[in-house]
């Protein structure tokens, strides 16, 4: 009786223990069948292994580099204005009050939980992804998770160092500012919900960085115009308060 | 007769591996927003990850566009580089989930819900005084071979995993991958010359 395909192919690789090994060379020494297999599968695998690596035409080079050039929104990586935003609101920060409303600093986003918590709703199929997927979209989640982390200090950091002086802005201004922020949250929560339900969408992992992006950017105008109001430049604080009132 | 290349197994990031001091200064470079240094990066390593993409694609056209995405994707994501392994390594394993996912997709437009990857493998024993004496080019050959056991076959015997790491990569019981494997070499044996 010929060994099983699965045996003769850890014959072929080494992969038997000494025992099974002895097994299958028994047969062989009177098999011309098996043993003509063995060789022509041990060639093959001589050949595979002697594959050299197949270089690229150099066109993808070019088409690369121009993506790289000529569309650097789409190509710029995520990484590259986070510190960026992140230093800039900080630095804005030092010496100035951050004054909030009532709202709590809540983290914008829950830290995702191996259940999918936070904002999002947990994916509903995960028996259906295989593991290669899984590895995939948790690579990405990973970077997603640092680069939400980027902008969680910078916010966080802002709403902490400058809490005391409530009543610097304006009842009206304050609650535009509300209001804008609650928008971009909301927006901030469905990208998140999108990328539960397909974390390898590039809309969607963009969707959420710019939003993030935005929320930095309107925190860094409220600092701005706390630091007009305190410097007593009516005009440069009026500017930037109707900036304000226009994203609401 | 030439000695074959001792072909190592490739490693993943999560195995230690020294980072070369040309390696940091790369990074550094690209992540610093240097082009060139990409391009330098790119030439480094492209013919591995197109080797890869065209094999598993079964297709060196579909190789290229999958060697322009896996690069791009590189370029914005190389701020999650963090170090601990080469960034050979690291660009590696992107390419390699890029390409399962790509194989992946085509694989449910086509509609095969029901993955040939899973099915027993039944090999069809092939007589060799049967088969042809013209010896085929491997590469087509390898491109010829039917998509799940293909996928199998380039990550163990070319790439270098071993059963239990493809079948991970797959998501298959590591006895398919075996079996699967089996079923690409019994392939390419009818395919190859003899030696005499």
């Amino acid at each position: 009786m010929h060994p099983n395909e699965i045996v003769i192919n850890d014959y072929v690789d080494a992969a038997l223990d000494r025992a099974e090994r002895a097994d299958v060379e028994r047969h062989l020494a009177g098999c011309v069948e098996c043993r003509e297999l063995v060789d022509d599968l041990r060639e093959v695998r001589r050949q595979t292994a002697a594959l050299q690596p197949m270089e690229p035409p150099s066109r993808v080079w070019t088409r690369i580099d121009r993506a790289l050039r000529q569309n650097p929104r789409s190509a710029r990586p995520m990484w590259q204005w986070l510190p960026v935003a992140a230093l800039l609101v900080i630095g804005t920060a030092i010496g100035v009050r951050y004054v909030t409303s009532a709202r709590p600093a809540a983290p914008v986003v829950a830290a995702p939980s191996p259940n999918g918590g936070g904002a999002a709703a947990p994916g509903g199929n995960d028996s259906a992804n295989s593991a290669a997927s899984r590895e995939l979209a948790k690579s990405v989640e990973d970077d997603l998770l640092q680069a939400e982390q980027h902008y969680q200090r910078a916010i966080t950091g802002l709403e902490q160092i400058a809490n005391a002086d409530k009543g610097a802005l304006d009842p009206h201004t304050a609650a535009t500012l509300q209001k804008n922020l609650s928008v971009i949250d909301q927006a901030i929560n469905e990208s998140r919900a999108a990328l539960k339900a397909q974390p390898t969408s590039e809309p969607a992992q963009q969707s959420l960085l710019d939003s993030f992006k935005t929320k930095v950017a309107l925190l860094q105008d409220t600092v701005a115009l706390i630091n007009e109001m305190r410097k007593g430049n009516d005009a440069g604080a009026a500017r930037i308060a109707s900036g304000l009132k226009q994203k609401s | 007769m030439t000695v074959p290349k001792q072909r190592q197994p490739l490693l993943f990031p999560s195995k230690s591996v020294t980072v070369g001091a040309g390696d940091t200064a790369l990074v550094a470079r690209v992540q610093a927003g240097d082009v060139d240094a990409f391009e330098a990066l790119y030439k480094q390593h492209a013919a591995r990850i197109y080797s890869l993409a065209s094999r598993m694609a079964g297709s060196p056209d579909e190789g290229e566009d999958l060697l322009q995405e896996i690069f791009l994707q590189a370029y914005r994501k190389l701020g999650s580089f963090k170090g601990d392994a080469s960034v050979g390594t690291w660009l590696y394993r992107l390419a390699v989930n890029h390409c399962l996912d790509f194989v992946r997709s085509r694989r449910a437009k086509m509609g095969r819900v029901t993955d040939t990857l899973d099915a027993a493998g039944s090999f069809e024993p092939v007589s060799p005084r049967e088969t042809p004496l013209a010896r085929l080019d491997l590469e087509r050959a390898i491109e010829q071979l039917p998509a799940g056991c293909r996928e199998a076959f380039v990550l163990h015997d070319v790439e270098g995993f071993d059963h239990k790491e493809v079948a991970r990569l797959l998501g298959i019981a590591e006895g398919t991958s075996k079996s699967q494997v089996f079923k690409a070499r019994m392939k390419l044996r009818g395919l190859l010359a003899r030696r005499t």
